[in-house]
């Protein structure tokens, strides 16, 4: 078995007695394997130095005959030819090698090459030996870091060839650890490369790889250099990309700011909503009275009940005018009727009366004719405000009493609570009656008084809703406010019974006039 | 230390070998153009040439002075081949490329000057000169003319002194 050796120099030679034998190495594995890939022609061929020099090719070993078969000859230009000794060396595959191997050999000048089996020419090749070089790889590959970020230095010792060191071109791969494939770098006439763009905090992997660069000499790439692996320095967090961050940062904490001071009062009412105080609806409730609404009722003048936007957010309280009660010619109570209406009313009633209709056609006839007497003297009186009621407010409230039970019991109108019963003119129709019950209870006991504004003043403790068929006035200070639900409206006007409504207050009958007159003069005023 | 003015300075070493290379390059290109030439392109008579084989061991054994008088008797020589294709071509581009080369030996003959070699006149009739050979194609001379520039001038240009100092 011939010895296989990487470098010409460790060939080893013996010489028999009788012929001049040399033990040459085949080529190595990875040479062999290589130029059978690259190179077509046969012999394969290749210069390794300034010396050595090797031809081989590869035949089938079943078909392949003994070496001595074999005669491989060789003839630089102009001179003689030579013949070189075989060698048979096995190869992968079932396969055979016969191999030359020339340690003199001559440049620049043309190499014809025959090989012949027993007579009969079967390769023929004509090459120059400067131009088929294979070179060994580089040795001592060195990889280091630079001190800067994403960058790897290279370096390797280049294979010892005068004269031949400006013609060598490298090829540097390097690779991420895993990836199998790589970029590869061409450094010319040099034996250090600075790999640039790498990833931070890698680990990498670099091979170099030699070949002549084909000019004045030329050859094949030589095999890869065992791998280093080197890893590149963790990134460093740029100075300016920091400073950056912070000025912008800083810049959006001051919009932020500026912003929430603009609009701080907007902020506070939703984070902190305003509780609501009812010390406005309330005067003194807190201030005075410690919160307790029952004293707080008490103290406030004539026990009027509140009604505010609180309660009737949607409505204003609309001033009540009482401009009459009812029985205009016949109830002392009643306001003094114009002459005519009064006579008219009276001619009416004793008409009505003397015919014997029933109190249900009279008291229609009757609440028709008030209603037309009082529009008359809510534009008489109060033309401005009469108008301005009518068409200013939406209604308009006409309290009048009425003697249902004149005939049966007047004096108990002072005892009996009667309802009365109120005309409201509304804009949309000329009256519209409402049907309220001023609900005076039995059990008021509290002092009722007309106030020049026509505003019923009741007892703080007093009449109770009747029922909820009823509806309900609620007098403030200031005005009157009613809180009542239309009954009935428009059209109405003849159905509606007229009531009298007779608070039990301290209003004596015997003041009635004088209530009368009260009226009267609220009337005329 | 004096100066003298007037004097010329001497020239300074061309040791950058991508002069050489491009000379080379010429010269290649050359020899395709001669590989596509069917007619007018021939010899009539055999013409002497350097030979250009080299073994490195045989030429370290010589000195400066056989190397530069080896290298310039065979830049002569190629001047004289060249020379004589030149006068019996006929076909315009290959003559283009001659013209060129003869341009380009001339070129390295300065540059050897520039490095200091002494110049070397080689004798008037190439009878009896050793170290050429005779060829009798075009084909062959061209190769000849790269393969000399290819070797022995660049090994010359290589080893010269002059660009050893540099170097150093």
């Amino acid at each position: 078995m011939p010895v296989v050796s990487p470098h010409p120099d460790q060939w080893t030679y013996w010489e028999s007695c009788f012929t001049l034998t040399r033990r040459t190495p085949p080529p190595s594995p990875p040479s062999a394997s290589m130029l059978l890939a690259a190179e077509p022609e046969n012999p394969k061929c290749f210069a390794e130095g300034r010396k050595a020099f090797t031809c081989f090719w590869e035949e089938d070993e079943e078909r392949a005959g003994p070496v001595e078969q074999y005669s491989f000859t060789y003839a630089y230009q102009n001179e003689n030819g030579s013949r070189c000794p075989l060698t048979v060396a096995p190869a992968a595959g079932g396969k055979k090698l016969f191999v030359c191997h020339l340690d003199r050999i001559q440049m620049f000048v043309q190499l014809d090459i025959q090989v012949h089996r027993e007579s009969v020419m079967i390769h023929n090749r004509s090459l120059l030996v400067e131009l088929v070089f294979l070179l060994d790889p580089p040795e001592n590959v060195t990889v280091s870091s630079t001190g800067h970020q994403g960058q790897l230095n290279v370096s390797w010792v280049p294979p010892p060839l005068k004269y031949m060191d400006d013609s060598m071109i490298y090829e540097v791969m390097y690779a991420k650890e895993g990836d199998p494939a790589g970029q590869v770098e061409v450094a010319r006439a040099c034996s250090e490369l600075i790999l640039r763009g790498l990833q931070a905090a890698t680990r990498y992997r670099v091979e170099v790889r030699v070949r002549l660069d084909g000019i004045t000499y030329s050859g094949y790439w030589s095999a890869w250099s065992d791998p280093v692996w080197m890893e590149t320095l963790p990134a460093d967090l740029d100075p300016l990309i920091v400073s950056l961050t912070f000025i912008i940062t800083f810049i959006l904490f001051l919009l932020c700011l500026i912003v929430l001071l603009s609009h701080h009062r907007f902020f506070i009412k939703k984070v902190w909503p305003t509780i609501p105080v009812p010390d406005s609806k309330f005067q003194g409730l807190f201030t005075v009275y410690g919160g307790d609404l029952q004293e707080w009722l008490r103290q406030t003048s004539g026990g009027l009940w509140v009604t505010s936007a609180l309660l009737y957010s949607e409505e204003r309280p609309s001033p009540v005018e009482v401009l009459s009660e009812l029985n205009l010619c016949r109830s002392l109570a009643s306001p003094p009727l114009p002459p005519k209406a009064c006579n008219a009313s009276t001619q009416r009633d004793e008409r009505e009366l003397s015919n014997g209709s029933d109190s249900a056609q009279t008291d229609e006839w009757r609440a028709t004719q008030q209603q037309h007497w009082l529009m008359e003297r809510l534009r008489e009186t109060r033309p401005g405000m009469g108008s301005s009621l009518l068409e200013s407010q939406d209604t308009y409230v006409t309290l009048s009493t009425n003697n249902h039970s004149e005939e049966d019991h007047v004096d108990d109108t002072l005892e009996e609570a009667l309802p009365l019963e109120m005309h409201v003119a509304s804009r949309k129709t000329p009256l519209s009656e409402f049907h309220s019950d001023l609900g005076s209870g039995q059990q008021s006991s509290g002092s009722g008084r007309l106030s020049s504004q026509s505003s019923f003043e009741y007892p703080s403790q007093g009449w109770t809703p009747k029922g909820p068929g009823y509806t309900y006035m609620a007098v403030a200070d200031s005005g009157v406010s009613m809180d009542y639900s239309p009954m009935s409206r428009v059209d109405d006007l003849g159905k509606v019974a007229l009531y009298a409504n007779e608070y039990k207050n301290e209003i004596p009958p015997h003041r009635r006039p004088f209530l009368t007159r009260q009226y009267h003069v609220h009337d005329d005023g | 230390h004096w100066t003298c003015p007037g004097l010329p300075s001497p020239p300074r070493p061309i040791c950058d070998l991508r002069v050489l290379n491009h000379f080379i390059q010429e010269a290649r290109d050359a020899e395709v153009a001669m590989k596509s030439c069917r007619d007018g392109c021939g010899l009539t008579e055999l013409v002497s040439v350097p030979q250009t084989t080299v073994n490195f061991d045989d030429w370290e054994r010589k000195n400066a002075t056989e190397q530069a008088q080896e290298v310039q008797t065979g830049l002569w020589l190629l001047h004289q081949a060249l020379g004589l294709l030149q006068a019996s071509m006929t076909d315009v581009d290959l003559n283009n490329h001659i013209d060129n080369s003869i341009r380009n030996l001339l070129s390295i003959n300065a540059v050897l000057r520039s490095l200091n070699i002494q110049e070397y006149t080689p004798p008037t009739s190439a009878v009896g000169l050793e170290g050429t050979w005779k060829v009798s194609s075009v084909a062959e001379v061209l190769q000849v003319h790269v393969n000399f520039l290819r070797g022995k001038v660049r090994l010359l240009l290589v080893g010269a002194e002059a660009c050893q100092q540099d170097v150093s």
